[in-house]
């Protein structure tokens, strides 16, 4: 049968194989099977626990993206909806929306905390809808999430987003506090960001025909990374693009300033959950955190988190604490 | 000196204050590490022995098979993970269908070479002894593939445990999930001791079969790897 296959290997070995197959013979090899088999079955048992009590409304699994903010704004709403009665399950720390968004419309997930023009963007594959309105664009976005059974609630005044920051120095010496004001003294100022800034319509072109800035140099750096915040620092830039959240805006003293003429598409937080799950009563709790949840707490969670390398059950707890959510 | 303040804050390498306080985040990374990897490692040898069996005896089986496992072997976790998803969903599943996959190949090839390199008059004296063929097989082939099998398994179980982490993507990935937490944090203290957890039980593991193999297979203590 199997003869006409054997005929390599070993060549020379011949002595070694012969003692090797005698010794073999007398040993029941059904035992190195068993031992094998014993070998690789020993997986230890990976239990899940599910403890909800008699009184739960349901249970709900909320999902975050790999990055602190997500997985502070998951456990903010997953702990309002424990307080109001629902067994709460997390999926945390989960990769990027090509494997969250199927999860929810699978049903493996009833939950995200999403940001209304990113998520446009995502589910109607890039088509450029989103603008700088949070209301249309989440508008936009439900419409798109209609067909697939899901939908965004009311977006948050909370924004994640491109924004233009200066130095709390600065701020004070120009009295600035929102982008229109830097119109009349762009000449004085010099800009830092990525360098595709001169060319993309969020950046330098933006800020030139919304709001009439023409800034006196610009700077190619980063996006609020260390090249920007050095360039802060040694004061070789006085305006620089960041992510409004950011934790670290406070220790860096940098100031945000308002984007009163909605350049930047809205990333507002914006719940997104499937319609199974969105009850009247998930809709309350979710969007009464949603009202209360401002850009300056996201700054002070994300710092909590990123740099106090506090847990972001923890300090999502006591944001809820402060707006009288006590478990 | 004009340094900038990211600079002025040095993260240590291990920060104990915090290790000390976050032990169990670890304990249950590393028993879902090697949950993950156990069922990776037991799955693909559940599945390989009869693929490998089967190819060594239908030869024409053979380029076909390990062609298919060596395309599985190239697909992009992530992309193979975003494809999964919706069918297997954020599962344990999802996890194992990826890694079992990834482990066949090093383990259908090591069986075949096991099989292959039985001596041919070691299979002349066993048809002497009149072993009819599942029989040669079970007691006489089989056996004398072990130290290449067991070749087999350490490699795979090794690559596992580094692939593991990779299952982070759909919220496993045990030792992984802490790995990316230090990286997207940008904090020391999970990355390096869940890496260095890793690598002792990558270690630890290989130490182990080896042991195993020495008390399973006595008699290639000085086999060639």
């Amino acid at each position: 049968m199997e003869e006409s296959s054997q005929t390599h290997c070993w060549t020379g070995q011949t002595q070694r194989g012969k003692e090797n197959s005698s010794m073999n013979l007398r040993i029941d090899s059904g035992r190195f099977l068993a031992a094998l088999a014993a070998l690789v079955f020993v997986a230890t048992a990976c239990g899940s626990t599910g403890n909800g009590g008699p009184t739960s409304k349901g249970t709900l699994t909320v999902a975050g993206f790999n990055f602190p903010e997500s997985s502070i704004l998951a456990e903010i709403y997953g702990q309002a909806l424990a307080h109001d009665g629902y067994t709460i399950t997390y999926k945390l720390l989960l990769g990027n929306r090509e494997v969250v968004a199927p999860a929810l419309e699978s049903g493996q997930i009833d939950l995200y905390p999403g940001y209304a023009a990113t998520d446009l963007e995502y589910y109607n594959k890039g088509a450029g809808e989103a603008n700088g309105d949070a209301a249309a664009t989440t508008a936009k976005l439900n419409s798109h999430l209609q067909a697939l059974g899901l939908t965004a609630l009311t977006p948050s005044a909370a924004v994640d987003q491109n924004a233009f920051a200066v130095t709390t120095d600065t701020q004070k010496k120009y009295n600035l506090t929102k982008l229109s004001d830097l119109a009349p003294i762009g000449g004085q100022l010099t800009l830092g960001a990525g360098p595709e800034c001169p060319t993309r319509p969020f950046c330098q072109p933006g800020l030139q025909k919304t709001y009439g800035i023409n800034f006196k140099a610009f700077k190619p750096l980063d996006t609020d990374g260390p090249l920007t915040r050095a360039a802060f620092k040694n004061g070789s830039i006085d305006v620089g693009l960041v992510f409004s959240s950011d934790g670290d805006l406070n220790s860096l003293s940098l100031v945000v300033l308002q984007d009163d003429k909605h350049l930047e598409n809205a990333d507002n937080v914006v719940p997104i959950l499937r319609q199974a799950a969105a009850s009247t009563e998930v809709a309350t709790v979710l969007n009464a955190i949603d009202a209360k949840l401002t850009t300056a707490d996201l700054i002070t969670l994300n710092s909590q988190v990123s740099s106090q390398h506090q847990d972001a059950d923890a300090v999502a707890k006591a944001w809820l604490q402060q707006h009288n959510y006590s478990s | 000196m004009q340094s900038s303040a990211f600079l002025d804050y040095v993260d240590p390498w291990v920060n104990w204050t915090w290790l000390e306080s976050h032990v169990p985040l670890f304990v249950d990374a590393l028993q879902q590490h090697l949950t993950l990897t156990a069922i990776a490692v037991a799955g693909g040898l559940a599945l390989s022995l009869p693929l490998g069996i089967a190819a060594h005896r239908w030869r024409a089986l053979r380029n076909p098979l390990l062609g298919f496992f060596g395309v599985v072997y190239t697909i992009p976790s992530l992309a193979l993970f975003a494809l999964l998803v919706p069918y297997t969903g954020l599962s344990i599943v999802t996890a194992e269908i990826g890694l079992i996959g990834y482990t066949v190949l090093i383990l259908v090839r090591n069986l075949l070479i096991g099989l292959e390199s039985v001596p041919p008059d070691v299979l002349d004296a066993a048809d002497g002894m009149g072993y009819r063929p599942l029989a040669r097989l079970a007691f006489v082939e089989l056996p004398l593939a072990l130290p290449a099998m067991f070749a087999g398994v350490r490699i795979a179980t090794v690559t596992t445990i580094g692939l593991v982490t990779i299952t982070a993507l759909i919220g496993l990935g045990g030792l992984g999930q802490l790995i990316n937490k230090g990286l997207i944090e940008n904090f020391h203290t999970p990355l390096v001791v869940a890496t260095a957890l890793s690598i002792a039980l990558a270690l630890v593991a290989d130490l182990t079969l080896v042991g195993l193999q020495r008390v399973a297979v006595p008699w290639s203590r000085d086999a060639p790897r």
